[in-house]
C-alpha cells in the first residue's frame, strides 16, 4: 500500500509539472508586461556527489512489459510510464530538500500580478533528445495535444481545458502559462512540460495504434535504446546531455546504460537479485529486511543494505468511519471506536515496529501538517466512559448495545497481506467492547462500495499531492451521495467555512494557519481513526553502487530511481568495486556486512 | 425399525470391508469430537473454581476478568487465571482443555514473530500460523466448517439433482429434452469463475457459498439419476403402480427413488470428499469465507507462502489425507456392498 501510495504521489506530481498544458495563441499578438520580475534559483544546495563518475549498467526488473510506449490515451497508465515521464523535464522543478522552485527546461521565471500568469524564459541550449532545440511553440503544442480528442484521454482534455487557459508564445525562448483561476502555488501547476510538435505533426484517428510503440523525443538525460517486446528495454545516456552541467543536474544521471529486464514473479526476483543479475532489490516489506535477507551474499557483504528515512507526504491510511450509519452518527461512539483500534500492538507484533504509527491525515506536508495533533490511542478506560456516556452498555457477549443493537461494524478492506493486521484489531477491539466484521473484497469492489458510501468503516488510504486536499474528503457539498471522495460524509458548517476559505486564500500564511485549524476540526469530528506510515524506503544493492551522503533527498522514495528530474539518478558505479567484488566471489573471500541507517531526514514525533 | 432382508444383507458386506468400516468408525468419531470441539480446543476454561464457587465458562455468556477478582471487564484470559490461582495458591483452579486455545486468538510475543514451530511448553502442538493463531484449533474449527458444508451441500446437491433426475427419466420426451438442453448450457458456464466473480463483489457467508455452489453442483447426480429412472420406469412395478391409480409425484418419489437408492448412496462419500475439496480450494484461492473464518484452504495457502515453517503445511496435509481417505475408504466399501453382483468375475 505504501510503495503504492509512494507512487501516486509521484505520478501526481508528475501529473501537475508534465502533464499540464496548452492553450494556443497566435504568437505576438501580445506584448510581455515590463513590470515583471525574472527570479531563477542558484543558491540552494546541491545533493549531488562530486565524487560520482560516470558508467556502468544498472539492471532493474518489470513485473510486466509495459502495453504501450505512449503515456497518454489507452493503457498508458502503467507503472513504466514514469520511467518515460522521468526523462521528460518540465519548464521548472521542485528541490526536493528546500522545496523551492529549480530550473529546468526554463531559467528564468516571474509570477504576474492577476495571480493567473508564470512568465518563463527559456534555457536556448535545450534540445530534443533528435536535436532540434526546444522552443516556446513545444509548449504551446502541449495544449493542442492534450485537449485534443484523438489522443482518447479524456482526463487530459478535461485537465488542461478546464485548469489551464493558455500559454502565450511571445517569441521562441519567452513564454506566458495562464491558469484558468487564480491559485496558491501557481507554480505547481503552470510549470508544464512540452510535447515535441515536429514529431507528432498533426494528430489523426490513428493516433493511440501509430504511436503505441514509437519513441518520442524527450529533454531528460535518458532515451529509450533497444527494446525486445515482452521481454526487456534499455535506456541509454545521451552522449551530450544538454542539461548534464546544470547547478541541480551535475554528478547526477550517471550510468551509461539501464536495463528494464521483465521477471514476472517477484519471488523469482529476489533470486535473480542474488545472483547479481538485479542491482537493487527493495526491502521495504519487514518480512524481507527481517527475514529473506539472512541469506549468503548478506552475510559475506557482497550485498549491502540501507535503511534509509525521508520526510516526505504520507498516505492518508487508516479507517474511514461512514458518518451516514446510524451507529456513527454519535461522536462519542467514533471516539470509542478511535480508542478500541489497538495500532500499537499491531506495529508492535505484526509489523516488528517497521511501521510507525501516523497521528493524522497530513503528516509530511512541511509547515501545512498540524504536529500538535495526536491519534487517539488504544484505551479501554476511554471507550468505556465514551460508550456509557451515549448510553451504551455491555452486552452478555461483552459487546456494546443500546436498544437491541450490538456495537458491530464492517469493516471494508482489499488487500490479503492486510489480514493478518485486522485479525489483531479484531481481537483487541472485542476486548474492548466493539464487534469488527472483516470484508475482504476484490479491490475494485471495494473502492466501489466505499465510493458508493455502503461502508461502514473503510480501510484505505488516500494518495498524496505536494499541498494537502481537504475539500475531496470533507467539504459538505460531497456529503452523502455516491463516487465522491467524502467517504466519512463529513458534513460540518465549522468545517465547510475553514475549507472554503483554505481555497479561496492566495495568502500562503494564512493557507497554513487554515490547513492546520481544519486539521484539527479533522481530529474533533473523529470520523478518521490514522493507522500507520512508512516514512522511509529500505533497499538491498550489491556493494559496487555507491550513494552521496546523505544518500538521497528529503522527498527521494527510492534511492536507485535511476529518472526523475528532482530526486532520481543520485548513485553511481563503481568499477574497481565491482571488480573487487567479483574477485572475492569467486575466490570465496568475504566483507563485513553493512547495514546502514540514515535518520538524516527523520522527523521526530512532536511528543512521543 | 425394520429393515428389509436385503438391506441388512448390504450392511452386514458393508462391516465385513474391514478398511471402509474402520474408517467410518474414525470418520463418526472425527465428526462427533468437533461437534463437541468447544469443550477439546478453546481460550474458555472447562470450569473454574474460586472462592467456593463453581464456573462452567465454555457454553455460558461471556464472563468478565472482574468476576475473577482481575482488573478488566472484556473476557478472562483463563490461561492467565490459571497460573494465577496457581500462584496464589489458595485452593482455587481452573480446568482448561486440552488444546487451550481458540482458532481467532493471536499468541504474539514481542520478541519473536510468528508462525512458531511446535512446542509442548506453549501447548501449540501443531505450532502456530503466521499470525500466531494455533494450528490445532485451526485444524479443528475448520474441519467442522467443512465437513458440515460439503454434508450440507451434499443434501442441497442430491435433493434437486435426484428430483430433476428422476423427472426427467420418468417423464422423458420434450420434458427430458429441454431440460437436456438447460443442463448442457448451464454446465458450460465456468462455474469457478462466477464464484470468484460474485465473491469479489460479496463477501459470500456459509449459506450463500452452500447456494452458489449448489447452483452448478447438482447437475452431475441428475446425469446418474436420470438413466436409471429411464431403466426403472419400464419395470413392472411401475406399470403396476400406475394401472392402482398412483400420482406420478408418488410414483417418483415412493417407487423410483428407494430403488435408485443404492446409486445414491454410493455417490455420496466422494460427494463429501468433494465438498470438502471445493471449500478448501476456494479458501485458497481467498474466494471463500471470509477471514479470519478457520479454513483448511487458507492454511494451505499460508502453508505454501511460508514453506520454511513446514509445520503448518505438513498440518494441513496431513489432515487433509487422513479426511479425504476414510471418506474415499467409506465410498469404495459402500459401493462394493451395495454391489448386486458379488460374486461376477470381470474378464
Amino acid at each position: 500500500m505504501s510503495t503504492m501510495g509512494k507512487h501516486l504521489q509521484r505520478l501526481a506530481l508528475w501529473l501537475f509539472t508534465v502533464l499540464a498544458v496548452s492553450g494556443v495563441l497566435a504568437a505576438g499578438a501580445e506584448k510581455l508586461p515590463d513590470d515583471i520580475e525574472w527570479l531563477t534559483n542558484d543558491s540552494d544546495p546541491v545533493y549531488a556527489s562530486p565524487q560520482a563518475v560516470r558508467g556502468g549498467t544498472l539492471h532493474l526488473a518489470l513485473l510486466s512489459f509495459p502495453l504501450t510506449f505512449r503515456v497518454v490515451g489507452p493503457d498508458s497508465n502503467s507503472s513504466f510510464r514514469s520511467a518515460i515521464l522521468g526523462n521528460q523535464l518540465s519548464l521548472i522543478g521542485i528541490h526536493p530538500n528546500t522545496e523551492n522552485i529549480v530550473p529546468e527546461l526554463a531559467t528564468h521565471w516571474a509570477f504576474g500580478k492577476d495571480k493567473k500568469t508564470m512568465y518563463f524564459k527559456l534555457n536556448p541550449k535545450a534540445r530534443w533528445s533528435d536535436g532540434h532545440p526546444v522552443t516556446a511553440g513545444d509548449f504551446a503544442y502541449t495544449l493542442t495535444f492534450m485537449r485534443s480528442k484523438k489522443i482518447i484521454a479524456p482526463w487530459y482534455n478535461d485537465y488542461y481545458s478546464k485548469e489551464i487557459d493558455r500559454v502565450i508564445v511571445y517569441d521562441d525562448h519567452t513564454l506566458a502559462v495562464v491558469s484558468t483561476k487564480a491559485q496558491p502555488d501557481l507554480h505547481l501547476k503552470l510549470g508544464i512540460s512540452p510535447t515535441p510538435r515536429h514529431f507528432y505533426k498533426k494528430l489523426g484517428d490513428d493516433f493511440v495504434r501509430r504511436y503505441n510503440w514509437k519513441i518520442a523525443p524527450n529533454t531528460g538525460p535518458y532515451q529509450m535504446g533497444k527494446f525486445r517486446k515482452g521481454k526487456y528495454i534499455f535506456f541509454n545516456r545521451k552522449k551530450d546531455w544538454w542539461a548534464a552541467d546544470l547547478r541541480y543536474f551535475k554528478h547526477r544521471f550517471n550510468v551509461d546504460r539501464v536495463k528494464y529486464t521483465v521477471i514476472r514473479d517477484i519471488n523469482i526476483q529476489w533470486e535473480y537479485f542474488k545472483k547479481a543479475r538485479l542491482d537493487v532489490f527493495g526491502l521495504t516489506m519487514p518480512k524481507y529486511w527481517h527475514e529473506k535477507t539472512k541469506t549468503a551474499v548478506f552475510r559475506k557483504g557482497y550485498v549491502n543494505r540501507i535503511w534509509f528515512f525521508n520526510d516526505t507526504q504520507q498516505p492518508s491510511l487508516g479507517l474511514w468511519l461512514n458518518m451516514d450509519r446510524d451507529i456513527f452518527k454519535d461522536r462519542n461512539v467514533r471516539y470509542a471506536f478511535a480508542h478500541a483500534m489497538n495500532i500499537k500492538k499491531v506495529i508492535e507484533e505484526v509489523l516488528r515496529n517497521d511501521y510507525f504509527r501516523l497521528e493524522n491525515g497530513y503528516v509530511g506536508y512541511g509547515p501545512y501538517s498540524n504536529t500538535k495533533i495526536r491519534a487517539r490511542r488504544f484505551d479501554l478506560k476511554k471507550v468505556e466512559y465514551y460508550m456509557k456516556k451515549a448510553g451504551w452498555h455491555r452486552g452478555p457477549d461483552g459487546i456494546w448495545t443500546k436498544n437491541g443493537r450490538r456495537f458491530s461494524v464492517e469493516v471494508t478492506y482489499s488487500f490479503e497481506g492486510h489480514t493478518p493486521r485486522l485479525v489483531v484489531l479484531k481481537e483487541e477491539a472485542r476486548k474492548a467492547g466493539i464487534e469488527l466484521r472483516l470484508q475482504k473484497l476484490d479491490p475494485s469492489a471495494a473502492y466501489k462500495k466505499v465510493l458508493e458510501k455502503k461502508h461502514d468503516v473503510a480501510w484505505m488510504g488516500w494518495s498524496t499531492s505536494l499541498r494537502p486536499h481537504f475539500w475531496e474528503h470533507f467539504h459538505s457539498v460531497n456529503a452523502h451521495k455516491p463516487q465522491t471522495n467524502n467517504i466519512t460524509n463529513t458534513d460540518d458548517p465549522e468545517m465547510d467555512r475553514l475549507i472554503d476559505a483554505y481555497r479561496n486564500s492566495l495568502d500562503e500564511k494564512e493557507r497554513i494557519a487554515l490547513s492546520r485549524k481544519i486539521q484539527q476540526r479533522i481530529h474533533e469530528i473523529g470520523a478518521y481513526v490514522p493507522t500507520f506510515m512508512v516514512p522511509y524506503v529500505r533497499q538491498a544493492y550489491w556493494r559496487w553502487w555507491r550513494l552521496p551522503k546523505p544518500p538521497g533527498t528529503r522527498h527521494s522514495d527510492d534511492l536507485f530511481a535511476p529518472f526523475n528530474s528532482a530526486t532520481g539518478g543520485l548513485f553511481w558505479f563503481d568499477r574497481q568495486r565491482y571488480e573487487e567484488t567479483m574477485a572475492a566471489r569467486k575466490a570465496g573471500r568475504t566483507f563485513p556486512p553493512v547495514t546502514i541507517i540514515d535518520r538524516t531526514y527523520q522527523r521526530k514525533p512532536a511528543n512521543p | 425399525m425394520k429393515l428389509n432382508p436385503q438391506t441388512i444383507k448390504k450392511l452386514q458386506r458393508f462391516r465385513s470391508i474391514r478398511r471402509g468400516y474402520y474408517s467410518l468408525v474414525i470418520f463418526c468419531l472425527m465428526v462427533i469430537l468437533s461437534l463437541g470441539a468447544e469443550l477439546l480446543v478453546n481460550s474458555r476454561a472447562l470450569v473454574v473454581r474460586y472462592q467456593g464457587k463453581t464456573y462452567f465458562p465454555t457454553y455460558a455468556q461471556v464472563i468478565p476478568g472482574r468476576t475473577f477478582g482481575l482488573d478488566y471487564d472484556y473476557e478472562t484470559n483463563y490461561r492467565q487465571l490459571a497460573e494465577r490461582f496457581c500462584k496464589a495458591g489458595r485452593g482455587d483452579w481452573v480446568l482448561m482443555p486440552p488444546v487451550p486455545w481458540n482458532p481467532y486468538e493471536n499468541d504474539l510475543r514481542l520478541d519473536r514473530y510468528p508462525p512458531f514451530p511446535p512446542s509442548i511448553r506453549d501447548r501449540h502442538y501443531l505450532g502456530t500460523d503466521t499470525m500466531g493463531r494455533d494450528i490445532v484449533a485451526r485444524l479443528v474449527y475448520g474441519f467442522r466448517i467443512a465437513i458440515f458444508f460439503a454434508l450440507a451441500l451434499l443434501a442441497v446437491n442430491f435433493s434437486i439433482g435426484v428430483s430433476i433426475g428422476s423427472a426427467m427419466g420418468y417423464w422423458g420426451g420434450r420434458f427430458d429434452l429441454v431440460f437436456q438442453r438447460i443442463i448442457e448450457i448451464w454446465s458450460n458456464v465456468p462455474f469457478l469463475y462466477v464464484i470468484i466473480i460474485i465473491s469479489s463483489i460479496v463477501v459470500p457467508s456459509f449459506f450463500m457459498l452452500i447456494v452458489i455452489m449448489a447452483l452448478f453442483g447438482w447437475i452431475g447426480i441428475t446425469w446418474t439419476i436420470r438413466t436409471t429412472a429411464y431403466k426403472e420406469r419400464a419395470r413392472e412395478y411401475v406399470l403396476a403402480a400406475r394401472a392402482m391409480g398412483a400420482s406420478d409425484m408418488r410414483i417418483i418419489f415412493r417407487h423410483i427413488i428407494p430403488n435408485t437408492m443404492a446409486i445414491i448412496v454410493t455417490f455420496a462419500p466422494f460427494a463429501v470428499s468433494g465438498g470438502i475439496v471445493a471449500l478448501t480450494s476456494l479458501d485458497y484461492l481467498g474466494f471463500g469465507l471470509p477471514p479470519p473464518t478457520p479454513s483448511w484452504g487458507e492454511l494451505l495457502q499460508q502453508g505454501w507462502a511460508n514453506l520454511e515453517a513446514w509445520w503448518i503445511v505438513a498440518s494441513v496435509i496431513g489432515a487433509m489425507v487422513v479426511t479425504l481417505l476414510t471418506v474415499t475408504f467409506i465410498g469404495e466399501a459402500v459401493r462394493e456392498a451395495f454391489d448386486p453382483r458379488m460374486y461376477t468375475i470381470y474378464e
